[in-house]
């Protein structure tokens, strides 16, 4: 579904991306570990497109497309959804507003119908109750004055409602209490674990694998991924810590 | 061609666009556009080149002859003109009205006093070419409410309105603007709040591209104790285009628990645009609070990302961001008719700017 192939990329100059290769099939959920300043979130950046995000090697395809080559919001309707780490809070516009133009956006790339205000509000409060995000907040500006916890789990909602083919998710688990952390990791499982879906977990700490399961876990470290293995990969990571399990 | 307006030395000319003025007043005679009145109930008044329309005009309470010019450079101009006067307790259903300019220059002047304990609403909206300039003076009675909401549309040309507002103990003026045309603007006021309590609500949104200059110049005065002001204006600015706003607050010295705030922010599309900012006080009484705040900065590129990450096209997503920038100087018109005209204006000119 996803194929990385000697990635190379840099942010003002500066090479972060330094020959990352990687492979993700459709029903299968990688996660990506490592410690800070190894490129995680650069990973989810360039995958997404972030302006500023320069690749200077390498290939990105999407069942067989090049996703490099799309914007931004190409590669959404393509089917590909980035989780962020840091929610941007855009005030004056609610949060009903941006899905309802998201979706709708994404479907007339596709050539499907807009969906009309009601059919949209009826998946929007259905996720909104799965992720226990209060239904008030669907009105709210987009994450304005939302907690860290909040931010994360209209993360998940968006997710829900746009319901992607896949999903790169940079460290949700963060801001999230055990209990968030639980509903967070049974909305992925629900929205995501599919034979026809999958998802690439970025996260530091191994907290969210107890509640997603993976079935590969590869170490990023200097902008490459240095080991590839199982779910055991993660506990040993957790245990002995980045430096040594990366060498 | 001689404008007979002050130069752009005086201070509160330094943005005007004389140039802009004199070149509308050339304008040729185009066909005259449709005008449409919006759906409200009450008078509806249609001026073509500031001359009454009989046949397409309801006047209801309002009256159209010859005013009193003022003595402002632009209010000067103006003889003639339509005007409502509401005698106590009155309330009067909306007064719309129609400008069509079809080149040229044209002047007319309006007067609305509003006696004790009475409200009205008042709609204005501008079309056409040329250049159309207004003397509006507001005199409000004890208590009198009046709901002011102009929109400019004009295809071509230039826009003045000189507005000169009085307003007694606790009268309430909320005037709400929105330039969402081709054509530039000067939106000159004078509000004074001569009585006790007054409350005055003065703001609105100058959307500008191309190389057009728009500017509001506005000056309001607290004489008296306890009384409100909030100006709060938002400016958009695209191409080689220049928005200006100068809100000045004066206290008077026993205008004491005075509240006044000023909002003034400005909104870069293109770095090639410019938007000048001039928040002005004058406080010569002691226990007063007036807050102020003046901003001018680019679309977050963060939340721009965001949207587009999302599905949202770049250009939509930048009017999406740009219409909220705006939002709040014209949600704050109260009559919904009269709100989602100007949010459809406001979004008819982001979808063709951006």
């Amino acid at each position: 579904m996803l194929k990385i192939e000697n990635l190379h990329a840099e942010i003002d100059g500066k090479e972060i991306l330094k020959g990352l290769s990687l492979e993700v099939n459709a029903g299968e959920i990688h996660a990506i570990m490592g410690p800070n300043g190894a490129g995680k979130s650069t990973l989810g950046y360039v995958l997404g497109g972030r302006p500023g995000y320069e690749v200077t090697a390498g290939s990105v395809t999407f069942n067989g497309e090049d996703l490099l080559d799309k914007e931004p919001h190409e590669r959404a309707a393509a089917g590909v959804f980035l989780g962020f780490q840091y929610p941007v809070e855009i005030p004056g516009v609610s949060n009903v507003q941006f899905l309802r133009e998201s979706l709708n956006a994404q479907r007339a790339s596709r050539g499907e119908k807009p969906l009309s205000g009601a059919e949209f509000l009826k998946i929007a409060r259905a996720q909104a109750d799965a992720l226990g995000l209060q239904q008030d907040m669907l009105k709210r500006p987009v994450n304005v004055g939302f907690s860290g916890g909040e931010k994360k789990r209209n993360e998940m909602v968006q997710m829900g409602i746009i319901d992607p083919a896949f999903a790169i998710l940079d460290e949700t688990d963060s801001g999230l209490d055990i209990d968030a952390l639980r509903i967070v990791g049974d909305g992925i499982n629900r929205i995501m674990r599919q034979p026809t879906k999958a998802v690439l977990l970025i996260t530091h700490y191994q907290r969210l694998l107890d509640y997603v399961q993976p079935d590969r876990v590869h170490v990023l470290a200097d902008g490459r991924i240095t080991r590839s293995g199982g779910p055991e990969l993660a506990h040993e990571l957790e245990r002995q810590g980045y430096a040594e399990a990366a060498a | 061609m001689t404008l007979d307006l002050p130069s752009t030395r005086e201070e509160a000319w330094r943005w005007a666009d004389l140039g802009g003025i004199a070149a509308a007043a050339a304008l040729g005679a185009i066909t005259r556009p449709d005008a449409q009145f919006l759906d409200l109930p009450g008078a509806k008044l249609l001026f073509v080149d500031g001359v009454l329309d009989d046949a397409a005009s309801e006047l209801h309470r309002v009256r159209v002859g010859p005013l009193t010019p003022g003595e402002h450079a632009l209010g000067k101009r103006a003889t003639t003109g339509w005007s409502l006067h509401l005698d106590e307790q009155a309330v009067a259903h909306p007064v719309q009205v129609v400008h069509v300019a079809t080149g040229a220059e044209n002047h007319l002047a309006a007067e609305i006093v509003l006696g004790a304990d009475t409200s009205a609403q008042v709609v204005e909206t501008f079309v056409g070419a040329g250049w159309s300039n207004r003397n509006t003076r507001i005199r409000l009675g004890k208590a009198a409410r009046l709901m002011r909401a102009v929109r400019m549309t004009q295809a071509a040309g230039f826009v003045s309105l000189r507005d000169e507002a009085e307003l007694g103990e606790g009268a309430s003026l909320v005037g709400t603007m929105l330039a969402a045309g081709d054509h530039g603007v000067r939106i000159d006021a004078a509000i004074t709040l001569a009585g006790e309590g007054g409350y005055a609500e003065y703001g609105g949104a100058l959307l500008t591209r191309d190389r057009l200059r728009q500017e509001c110049a506005v000056r309001v005065r607290h004489a008296q104790p306890n009384g409100q002001s909030h100006q709060l204006w938002r400016a958009v600015a695209a191409d080689q285009s220049q928005a200006s706003l100068a809100a000045a607050v004066e206290v008077a010295r026993h205008a004491q628990k005075t509240d006044g705030e000023q909002s003034l922010r400005g909104l870069l599309l293109h770095r090639t645009a410019t938007v000048n900012l001039k928040p002005e006080l004058e406080i010569f009484a002691d226990d007063v609070k007036c807050a102020h705040g003046a901003t001018v900065g680019e679309l977050d590129r963060r939340a721009l990302f965001y949207m587009e990450s999302r599905g949202i096209p770049a250009a939509r997503a930048k009017a999406l961001l740009t219409r909220a920038f705006v939002a709040d100087a014209i949600d704050r018109i109260g009559d919904e008719t009269v709100r989602e005209a100007f949010a459809a204006d406001a979004d008819a000119w982001l979808e063709s700017a951006l």
